[in-house]
């Protein structure tokens, strides 16, 4: 029986409340406001109050998924990224670097962005690059 | 408070609970936390800051997944008020919450209003007299009945439906809410309408809520929710006699007829 | 709808049981008394039932007036249901009147199923009532 509450920042807007995470044996089940955080203090909007609900959707991908046909082919991470790698470099000779385009989420961590946006703009070398938040 | 972690510690390491719920702090922040008899040395990091978390509402969760084993949790008046009401509503069982209480201080007493800023039985802290303010009370009172209602409807106006007061109040724990039931409120609609959205929580509250003045915290929008809570916990004691979160009330009024259910008190007949 | 001397119509919802009030009000229809088409009548099976959120949902939706009806006491067919009631439109018209609603928009009465005259002196006198109040100032 081990019940733990995870300070974290909440991942929809742009505002960044702090939130609790309740985790009661490993599992992420509920979401609590941080009273002492300098931003929201202790008050949240109704997605931060349903932060966590999509960690356990059944509708989330858990596997690199490959397009054949009409239909989906469950793939391995290496043959899923070769594929993509492939792809772009092909795109990339045939039509230029801004024939390719990147789109990021909210869910991502600063970094993660950070890093995408890098690769496309410095190893690509396209500014074509966007970001859920701005819809 | 060295006194406390001892006696804790030994209350976990003998058995007498499972675990102990109390607040530590992580990164600068004190966090709700469930000491275990695992990890004993953690005990030392429990902490007692004036901030509150719906201590009650944490230990239903834990109990709904543990419904044997004995747990201790950190109460101040407030929270002993939840646990009140939560065995006489059968949610938990008396015998297997220990609660640690904490009282509170004047300046704390005095920030929440609280009318009992301190549990049945005290383990930390000194006792310190009920803070009496109606004033939120006697702003409105002092209004006349057109005035009042553009007050409120101006306050309920500014709800975006965060579901707050709903999610961090420890007297919530219906299975159904009927704050998400289509046939009353447009789910998934937001803003809510208005006033019936709040005033159906306002009836919901009486004979339930405990007056702790978490749902006012959590409001983003800053609307006055505990005087409309407090005015109907008024109520509830001026016409039943009925005051939740007392041991020594029998059962909300408006659920249970009880024995004296034929009876109808003359001052309600009045109405 | 009918402004012919520049008044309003007030829009009242009556809750009766089925017991007791709804057939005091079937009489007064087979009596052939006259009371006003400002009431509505929602048959429920005893005024126990009436939560008060069919009270707050009849304001929201525009009534002027909600009358809850049901037996005398100690006649409920449930035996204790009317009892409830009156607790219960007690402390709803107490929250009413601090939110900014009359709480005289609200009336619990008790009609028997013999009181066919009552329910429509009820329901004259409940209108008349309304009708000095003005409409409702949750309508629109």
């Amino acid at each position: 029986m081990e019940y733990q509450t995870v300070l974290t920042t909440c991942t929809y807007c742009g505002t960044g409340c702090g939130l609790l995470l309740e985790v009661l044996d490993g599992e992420v089940v509920g979401t609590l406001p941080a009273k002492t955080h300098p931003i929201n203090e202790g008050k949240l909007c109704i997605k931060g109050w349903n932060a966590h609900q999509f960690i356990y959707d059944k509708g989330r991908l858990t596997k690199p998924l490959i397009r054949n046909g009409e239909n989906f082919k469950e793939a391995s991470w290496d043959e899923a990224l070769e594929l993509v790698s492939k792809k772009f470099l092909e795109l990339k000779e045939a039509y230029g670097p801004d024939s390719l385009g990147c789109f990021s989420s909210a869910k991502c961590t600063n970094e993660e962005n950070y890093l995408l946006q890098k690769m496309f703009r410095a190893v690509i070398g396209t500014n074509n690059v966007d970001h859920c938040a701005r819809l | 408070m060295e006194q406390l972690k001892q006696n804790i510690k030994k209350m976990l390491e003998s058995g007498e609970i499972a675990g102990f719920l109390g607040i530590k702090e992580q990164d600068g922040h004190p966090i709700p936390y469930l000491f275990t008899p695992e990890h004993l040395d953690q005990v030392d990091d429990f902490v007692v800051p004036e901030v509150r978390y719906p201590m009650a509402k944490i230990l239903l969760n834990i109990v709904r997944k543990y419904p044997d084993k004995p747990i201790g949790v950190m109460v101040r008046g407030c929270d002993d008020r939840a646990l009140v009401e939560l065995v006489k509503n059968q949610k938990i069982l008396p015998e297997l919450v220990r609660p640690i209480g904490i009282a509170c201080s004047q300046a704390f007493a005095e920030y929440c209003r609280c009318s009992q800023p301190f549990p049945r039985e005290i383990h930390y802290g000194e006792k310190v007299g009920p803070v009496a303010d109606r004033s939120d009370l006697e702003t409105v009172e002092s209004m006349g009945i057109p005035e009042r209602l553009n007050y409120w409807m101006g306050q309920f106006s500014k709800c975006i439906k965060c579901y707050g007061c709903r999610n961090i109040c420890p007297m919530c724990f219906c299975e159904q809410c009927t704050l998400e039931d289509d046939t009353l409120i447009s789910t998934g609609e937001a803003p809510p309408e208005i006033p019936i959205f709040h005033l159906i929580r306002a009836f919901h509250m009486a004979g339930r809520c405990i007056d702790c003045g978490l749902c006012e915290e959590a409001c983003p929008a800053h609307i006055p929710l505990r005087s409309l809570y407090r005015k109907v916990r008024e109520e509830m004691s001026e016409y039943l006699g009925y005051v939740s979160g007392t041991e020594d009330s029998e059962k909300d009024p408006l659920e249970f007829l009880g024995s004296e259910g034929y009876e109808v008190p003359s001052k309600i007949d009045e109405t | 709808m009918s402004d012919k001397k520049g008044g309003f119509e007030p829009k009242i919802i009556a809750f009766c049981c089925n017991w007791c009030s709804y057939a005091g009000a079937d009489l007064a229809g087979s009596m052939r008394l006259k009371y006003p088409p400002n009431v509505l009548p929602i048959r429920v099976m005893c005024s126990g039932r009436i939560s008060p959120h069919f009270i707050l949902k009849a304001f929201q939706k525009g009534a002027d007036g909600v009358l809850v009806t049901g037996c005398h006491y100690g006649d409920c067919h449930y035996m204790k249901g009317n009892y409830i009631t009156k607790r219960r439109v007690t402390i709803l018209k107490d929250l009413l009147k601090f939110v900014g609603i009359e709480p005289n928009r609200l009336r619990a009465d008790w009609i028997a199923g013999s009181e066919g005259d009552k329910f429509a002196r009820v329901a004259r006198d409940f209108t008349e009532e309304i009708r000095l109040l003005g409409p409702s100032p949750l309508r629109g």
